[in-house]
């Protein structure tokens, strides 16, 4: 195998480009030719003239030819590794209604004018791709999520139709949660966490990671969540738990039921009276508004988190409501924290990073037009002003003559009567915000556009409405709050929408401020203050929000040098003191109510209650004197 | 032979192959059905030659592991039978010589943007948005898979599965593929 081992050296030194070949084969060796001639000085030289001596060797070939072992090409043995996808649920797709001019809704076909991967500016659109979750740990739990195709074409209108296009922060929150056993989804209120929902439980049961789902939201929002259901996922059959006690029975269990909807005190009662071994399992349980499940003491919290499911979801827009310690809660529902395990804050704030998505208008929605807050201070009319002096110089001299036995309601009722009086006179009937309600809604109407109130009282709106009738008969005003009947709650809120005389929606903070899409109203108007502004922020949010095209103007009615004017700054600067738990930019979280020293210390009573507590009310010079 | 999928129905599998440094060569099949939703994922664990079959294969080494050896080995494993088999690589073209479903490569360029520089036209489909190359000795695949091929939408991009398998096979030979 070595050929050039038998040339004879000299033969190979010639030429430098032959060495250097030779050089490299392994068993060469090269040796240097030397002739040399001497040269005499007499000038005659007979070596010149004399031929090299040159020997010759024999060297005999191999008498016998060795080959090499044979080698027959074959075939390399190949491990692999596969697996099959689960059969996602099959779904008859929607018909087309014939009488589709009388919808509500109008639903636009998807925009297939364009390449799927191309935006408007003719860029490559960004994928949003699934991750499998950091807790899966087998190859092919891994392999399940990277194969996935983009959310983009799987919702690009081919096989799963989608009314409209999800912006990109939409995709992403469905992408996170799809991959989440444990989720909470606490983008801010108007950013679509329904629709984010709907559609990352649309896609688990096509792609058979869930065949059996429940829903678990406040009373009032079944109707809206039916409704976004029909919007977002026509094809998904929604069962809503309702009726007598048998058939809700029936329905809890009954098989071959992809999404069921129950409101939390069904739940509550039907989990709570029901034998262990009877519960329904489900794939996966999503708890909206899950701040309800705060207290982990509650029957609803305890209820919730015996439900036997393989994934937990929870959506609120406000995950801490009050202390930080209601995530705990909230984890413990999500099962990432033991039962009564008690995180520190370090903890929570770690959790948090790994369960919690939360996204605000202010990072994400740079295309939502901007909401305009107005802050509008009134002078109270000459007849409140005279009300309210005298019922708050009784009602102070009230509570001090109280001395220690003073309790937080009996301030709270003085503060109640006191924001009464500021909406108006109870003996004449007079009225500050209602004037310039009439004034602001006159220009309102003027301009074709609508707008949504809200009140802590529906005494308040039922008022309201009455005296709007007699001042503004074409404001066309309607009313909703837990007074009316919920049957009929559904057509007020369509007529809202639809009619174009319709420009003014009496709502309570109770009924109104909770899930429902209003982004067809320009204007906001807080007639009275609540006491959390996380449920003010929930209310202006029905209105600011996806969807809205015109910018909102918020206005809050706030009464001059009254009761109203110093739990707005308590409120403020609490709002200050506990921004950003959750992350830069959240201005929303704060939503803390007032706690009972602060309403002691609304009106310099701290001293009084005996309780340790401490005033952070403004230290205003006039409420000083008032309370002297 | 290769009408498993059932009429309105068109399973696409996507192949690819590559050498993973110090690894050895890897290859996954991917079969989606025309919507790109996943159906059934194979892949290899790294193939390494040896310094004989280097050396003896020479240049036809890479094309005989991709195509014979991976390719044909995916096909034959996989359960869900796709109807056409899509590659990112001419050199896996080859696969069609050793298995009975057609076997077309995607052409880089996107269909109608080069046209003109094709040269093979008796062999180039159009599916979607990409133009598809099929093996010279089976003119007839062209044909079988034109009349399935309407059911693929027409935004359709068939790159972009190429970028799962690749991404799952990274995730599974860095998590060490196992039997």
């Amino acid at each position: 195998m070595s050929p050039a081992n038998d040339q004879p050296p000299a033969i190979a030194s010639d030429s430098d480009s032959t060495r250097a070949d030779l050089s490299q084969t392994p068993d060469c060796v090269s040796l240097p030719l030397e002739l040399t001639a001497q040269v005499f000085a007499s000038g005659m030289n007979g070596a010149l003239k004399r031929w090299s001596a040159v020997e010759a060797r024999e060297v005999p070939l191999a008498a016998k030819l060795t080959l090499s072992p044979g080698w027959k090409p074959h075939r390399m043995r190949i491990a692999t590794f596969g697996f099959t996808f689960p059969d996602g649920l099959e779904f008859i797709p929607p018909k087309e209604e014939a009488d589709d001019a009388e919808k509500l809704e109008r639903i636009l076909p998807p925009k297939q004018s364009k390449r799927a991967d191309e935006t408007d500016s003719g860029k490559k659109k960004k994928s949003t791709r699934l991750k499998p979750p950091e807790d899966a740990l087998s190859l092919e739990d891994r392999l399940f999520y990277v194969l996935q195709p983009p959310l983009e074409s799987w919702l690009a209108g081919q096989e799963l139709i989608m009314p409209f296009e999800p912006f990109p922060f939409q995709y992403e929150g469905i992408a996170w949660m799809f991959a989440q056993k444990s989720a909470l989804l606490a983008d801010e209120m108007g950013l679509g966490k329904t629709m984010q929902a709907i559609t990352a439980m649309r896609l688990l049961l096509r792609s058979g990671q869930a065949r059996r789902i429940l829903l678990i939201c406040p009373k009032p929002l079944i109707p809206n969540w039916q409704r976004e259901f029909k919007l977002w996922a026509e094809e998904l059959p929604i069962t809503t738990v309702e009726g007598d006690a048998a058939r809700r029975r029936m329905l809890w269990t009954m098989p071959g039921v992809p999404i069921l909807l129950a409101n939390y005190e069904l739940m509550a009662r039907d989990f709570d009276g029901m034998p262990e071994e009877d519960h329904p399992r489900f794939d996966l349980v999503v708890l909206d508004e899950a701040q309800r499940i705060k207290n982990r003491d509650s029957l609803t919290a305890q209820v919730s988190r015996g439900i036997i499911r393989r994934r937990s979801w929870a959506l609120t827009g406000t995950p801490i409501e009050n202390r930080p310690e209601e995530l705990a809660s909230l984890f413990e529902f999500l099962e990432v924290i033991p039962p009564r395990g008690t995180p520190d804050l370090r903890q929570l704030s770690r959790l948090a990073d790994d369960y919690i998505l939360r996204r605000t208008k202010d990072l994400v929605m740079s295309d939502l037009p901007p909401r305009l807050d107005r802050d509008e201070y009134l002078e109270l009319t000459p007849a409140q002003k005279h009300s309210y002096a005298t019922a708050e110089k009784e009602g102070i001299v009230q509570l001090n003559d109280m001395g220690d036995t003073i309790t937080i309601s009996h301030v709270f009722e003085l503060v109640l009567r006191l924001k009464q009086i500021t909406n108006a006179d109870p003996l004449t009937g007079e009225s500050a915000k209602l004037d310039r309600l009439a004034a602001e809604m006159e220009e309102i109407v003027q301009s074709g556009k609508k707008a949504i109130l809200f009140s802590q009282w529906t005494r308040t709106l039922d008022w309201l409405r009455d005296e709007l009738e007699k001042r503004l008969p074409q404001c066309g005003t309607l009313i909703y709050h837990g007074g009316v009947p919920t049957k009929k709650r559904e057509p007020i809120l369509t007529r809202f929408r639809e009619d174009p005389d319709s420009h003014l929606l009496l709502m309570s903070y109770g009924t109104g401020a909770v899930g429902l899409n209003l982004q067809f109203s320009s204007y906001v108007f807080l007639f009275d203050r609540w006491w959390n502004p996380a449920v003010e922020d929930q209310a202006i949010n029905r209105a600011h929000r996806i969807g809205q095209e015109n910018p909102v103007t918020v206005t809050k009615f706030i009464s001059k040098d009254t009761i109203e004017e110093r739990i707005d700054l308590v409120l403020q600067q609490k709002r200050d003191l506990f921004a950003a738990i959750l992350g830069d930019g959240d201005n929303t979280n704060a939503s803390l109510s007032l706690t009972a020293s602060e309403i002691f210390g609304l009106f310099d009573l701290k001293a009084r209650a005996g309780k340790g507590t401490k005033s952070i009310g403004p230290e205003d010079p006039a409420e000083e004197k008032q309370a002297a | 032979m290769s009408g498993e999928g059932t009429k309105g129905k068109l399973r696409l599998g996507f192949l690819t192959a590559f050498e993973v440094p110090q690894r050895g060569f890897v290859g996954g099949l991917l079969v989606t059905n025309h919507f790109g939703r996943p159906l059934e994922f194979q892949c290899t664990t790294p193939v390494q030659p040896n310094r004989t079959q280097q050396i003896l294969y020479g240049p036809t080494l890479v094309p005989f592991i991709q195509s014979e050896l991976i390719g044909k080995t995916l096909v034959d494993k996989v359960g869900v039978k796709p109807d056409l088999i899509l590659t990112d690589s001419q050199q896996l073209l080859d696969l069609r010589e050793h298995i009975s479903i057609p076997v077309a490569c995607l052409d880089d360029q996107v269909a109608g943007e080069s046209s003109a520089e094709g040269g093979e036209s008796a062999s180039q489909i159009s599916i979607g948005r990409h133009t598809l190359r099929f093996h010279g000795a089976h003119q007839s695949d062209e044909q079988e898979i034109e009349a399935k091929s309407r059911l693929i939408p027409d935004g359709a991009d068939l790159l972009e599965p190429f970028e799962r398998v690749r991404e799952a096979l990274n995730e599974a030979t860095g998590t060490g593929a196992k039997r």
